[in-house]
Parts: C-alpha cells; structure tokens; sequence
C-alpha cells in the first residue's frame, strides 16, 4: 500500500517534470501566460481594493477576508491544474470523443494517469498568484503561513475532485463540456465572495451540488479561527467531493465506448 | 454603384455570422445562465451595501439602477466575439494569405464577421439580463431619449472594442502567443471601462484619467446612459469614441503595415 503510493508520487513527479519541460519548449508563450493569469487575478484585487476603499465593511467581512478567499481560491486552483491539468476542461470532450482508448492500455491505474496527462499553464499564475497575495496583503505569522500552505493542497482536491466530476457527466449525458464548464466556473465564482452574502438555500447550494463552502468559506474560516475541528471538516469536505468524482467516473467509464481512434501521443 | 456592392459584401458577412451564432444554442443558454448567476451574486453584493450604509443612491444610482447597469454592462462585456484568437490563428496557421487574395478587406471581413456576432450575442444576453433583473429588483423607468442614447453609443463601442482584439491578434506576428495579452486586454476593459462598479465608486484621483481612455465608453457609457441618460455623457462619450477609433484605427493600420512586411506564403 505504501509502496504503492510511493510510486504514484514518482509518477506524479515524473510526469510534472515531462508536462513543465513541454511547456518550455515554448518559453516565452508559457512565460506570457502565467504572467497573464497573475495580472489577471491582480484585476479582481484592484475591484476588491477599490471596492473597499468605499465600503470598508461588508456584512463583516474586510478587505483582508476577501483577499484570504482569492489567495486560497487561486492557490488551491493553480496547485490542481498545475499539476493534473487534464482535471481542467479535458475529460467531458475526452470522453465523449472517445480518447480515454490510449489511457486504458497502460499498466496504471486509468484515472490518475489521466488527470496527471498534461499541465495547464496559466495555473502556475494562479498558484503564484495565490500566495503572493496572501503573504502580501494578509502578512500572516508562521503558523498561519504554514496552515495557508496545508489547506491550499485541501483545496486544490477539491478543485481535482470537481474536474473529475464535472467532467465525467459526459458518460451519463454525451457530450457534456458545456455544463461541466458552467458548473466548474459557477464554484470558483461563488468562492469568491463573501459567504455571508448568501442566505438559506442558497447556502446549502454551496455545501453541496456548487462545492464553494469547501473550495473557500471552510479552507478561510479554519485560517480565521485556527480551529483543528474546522481544518478538519475542510479536509473531509475535499475526500467527499474527491470520492464523488472518483465514484462518478469509475461507475461511468463502465458506459464507456471507444472511438477508435488512432493517435500518436507524443 | 462600387460602394454599395462592397457594402453588400460586408453586410453579407455579418448576416450570415449572425445567423450561424443563432445556430449555437448550446452556448447561449450556457452564457445566459453564468449571466444569471453573476447577476444574482451582485444584487447580494450591492443589496449588502445599500443596507449597510444605509443610503438610497451609491455613485448616483438606486439599488435597481446599479442592477440594470450590470445589465448592459454584463450583456456588452460577454458578447464579445474572439476575435483575438481568430487573427492569431489566421496568421499562426498561415489562413492570412488565403484571406488576402479574397476580394475583401482583411480587417473589414473581421470586422463584419464580429459585429454579426456580437450584435446577437448582445441581443440574447439583454434579453435575458433584462429577464433576471425584472424578477430580482423590477422594472426601472426608461424614456425613450435615454434608449436613443443608449443606441447611438452602442455602434461605437462594439467597434473600439473590436479594434483593440484586432490589434491584439496581429502581435501573433512578434509573439509565441497573444492569449495572455487578449486576457490582459480583456481584464482592463474590465476595469477601467466601469463594468462592475460605476466610474463615481473609483478614487477620486483616478476618475478623469478613467474618464478620458476609450474603455469607459466601451461599457460604462452605454451602462449608464440606459440607466441614468443625459447629454452632456453623451456628448463626452462620443468625442471619446470618435477619438478613440481613430487612434485604434490608425494603429490597426500601421501595425498591419508593418506586420505585413514580415508575411511569408510558401505555396501549398
């Protein structure tokens, strides 16, 4: 079991290794886009700062709380799709063009060597981004800093657990790229505001078919209140959506029908 | 008699665009539902605000105005064609030198194709905003100078706003790629052109500067001269949009020239 996992690690690493030198190959257009995604990001703290240069207070959360969200939305996103950017927009098409044929033959299981496939550029902006933020404009102490760190990972297995999910309609519904756009984009939306905006069951909506509560309200409430018993509930938000995924794609990919395609894969 | 068959060609282009976009339902309901809930989010917000300071007007507006403000705003910003990416690719893949052999302009063929567009990606999203902010915050009342007004900066905006992706693409000429300049572009219009919060909630320091550069009447003039019309806005937008064509004109041109230069067609 442990070996085993030992293994998946390298293959994790090896697989960054290969996804980063691709990348490189293209330096510059690679370099254009995480700078790209780092200022857009920035975009959204210049409307928060300016946002709060008028409205110091909203429903008692302050500029620092907001930045907290963005730093753990960001970070947790880029983590995610840095790492397994097949998680991000590539599984619903995949699917439903029957491309998964190549994935099946190999030794590992099918899954993860999927999700480890490719990297997604912009989310090393994100990743940057995130952290950037939250040593900058929050100036957390080293047990906030190091708790930062620990729940950006709980996040970003949320955001994997969110890709496969979304992703993994296409088994049930055909081609499902557009819906599992909208309700992965719909998320991250709502993690981005304050969650004492909404009410009721709205509320509920975000613990639950939207996973907003475990992508950024659960992850900066634990930050808030430093409580073991928070951190904890984060950390089992992010294995129930994961194991939703998981669940999701395994009972779907018994549905599964090649596309006999041949492709090189280089 | 030349004049109006090349007009023919162009208004072509943009009615048969217009119609293949009609054709892609699948994507305007998805628009049309991430519109809903982004609306949604900031009448929240805005609800929050209004409450919490305890005043009927912010930046000069009511709490329905700023609603149907992010109406127009939101339909103008997520109607945009990409148009970016098109010219990148034209000139990645090498489709330019097909293009110019044609017997139409390169840059009036986009610019067709993209008014096509995004005149029915506006029209669908301002349906439905107008549908969402009825039922969350109710009518406003409207006049129709105000909805004159409206129009008259509409043309305009859309066509700066092609321009600048225009201008964009055509770096794919120095550049391994223009998709992080299209995104920076595309957040600055964002910004500084007043989508989410009117110009008056900036700092006072920066609110000229904003008012002067041609992203403001991209987004916040047509915004609020739905809302709130008046006419000494429109006149400043117009001197504003006409000035800003211009200048996106002229530089498409030269750039253009200049990129041209640089063309290479192998056969094939």
């Amino acid at each position: 079991m442990f070996r085993s996992f030992v293994d998946y690690l390298n293959l994790c690493a090896a697989y960054l290794r290969i996804n980063i030198n691709a990348q490189l190959e293209y330096r510059g257009a690679f370099y254009s886009q995480v700078a790209a995604m780092f200022i857009n990001d920035g975009a959204w703290v210049v409307f928060w700062l300016f946002f709060f240069t008028r409205f110091p207070v909203l429903h008692g959360w302050s500029l620092k709380d907001v930045m907290s969200l963005w730093a753990m939305t960001t970070a947790g996103f880029g983590i995610a799709y840095g790492l397994m950017g097949n998680a991000h927009r590539k599984l619903a098409p995949a699917i439903a063009q029957g491309e998964l044929d190549l994935w099946l033959l190999h030794p590992r299981a099918v899954l993860p060597h999927w999700l480890l496939g490719s990297t997604v550029p912009s989310a090393w902006g994100d990743a940057a981004f995130g952290f950037v933020v939250y040593l900058g404009f929050v100036m957390p102490d080293a047990i906030h800093a190091v708790t930062f760190v620990v729940l950006s990972f709980v996040v970003a297995v949320v955001f994997v657990g969110l890709g496969i999910a979304t992703g993994s309609l296409s088994f049930y519904i055909g081609n499902a790229s557009t819906i599992s756009d909208q309700w992965r984009d719909s998320s991250i939306t709502f993690a981005t505001y304050p969650p004492t905006l909404f009410e009721g069951k709205v509320k509920l909506l975000l613990y639950t078919a939207i996973p907003a509560g475990f992508i950024s309200y659960l992850p900066v409430q634990t930050l808030r209140s430093m409580s073991i018993v928070d951190l904890l509930i984060a950390i089992a938000g992010a294995l129930i959506v994961l194991t939703f995924g998981v669940g999701m794609f395994y009972f779907g990919l018994r549905r599964y029908e090649s596309g006999n395609l041949l492709s090189m894969n280089g | 008699m030349n004049i109006f068959s090349d007009a023919a060609r162009y208004v072509w282009i943009a009615r048969t665009s217009a119609r293949s976009n009609l054709a892609y339902a699948g994507e305007v309901i998805y628009r049309c539902s991430f519109l809903t809930i982004i609306l949604y989010i900031f009448l929240r917000l805005w609800t929050a605000v209004y409450e919490g300071s305890g005043v009927d007007r912010v930046g000069g507006l009511t709490l329905p105005q700023m609603l149907w403000y992010l109406v127009v705003t939101e339909a103008i910003y997520m109607s945009a064609p990409r148009v970016a990416s098109e010219v990148d690719e034209d000139v990645r893949t090498g489709r330019l030198a097909v293009h110019l052999i044609r017997p139409l302009s390169y840059v009036g063929g986009h610019l067709s194709r993209a008014m096509g567009d995004r005149v029915v990606r506006f029209a669908i999203n301002l349906m439905v905003g107008t549908a969402i902010a009825f039922v969350l915050v109710g009518p406003i009342s409207l006049s129709w100078s105000g909805i004159a007004m409206f129009l008259a900066v509409l043309p305009a905006a859309f066509v700066l706003d092609f321009l600048g992706m225009f201008l964009i693409g055509l770096c794919a000429f120095w550049l391994e790629s223009t998709s992080g300049l299209a995104l920076i572009y595309t957040r600055t219009v964002m910004m500084f052109g007043g989508m989410f919060l009117p110009l008056a909630i900036y700092p006072a320091v920066l609110q000229p500067l904003l008012k002067v550069l041609p992203f403001a009447s991209m987004l916040s003039a047509p915004g609020l001269m739905f809302v709130s019309p008046s006419l000494p806005l429109l006149e400043e937008s117009i001197v504003i949009q006409v000035a800003g064509v211009v200048l996106f004109a002229g530089m498409v041109g030269l750039v253009q020239f200049i990129a041209m230069r640089r063309l290479f067609a192998n056969g094939g």
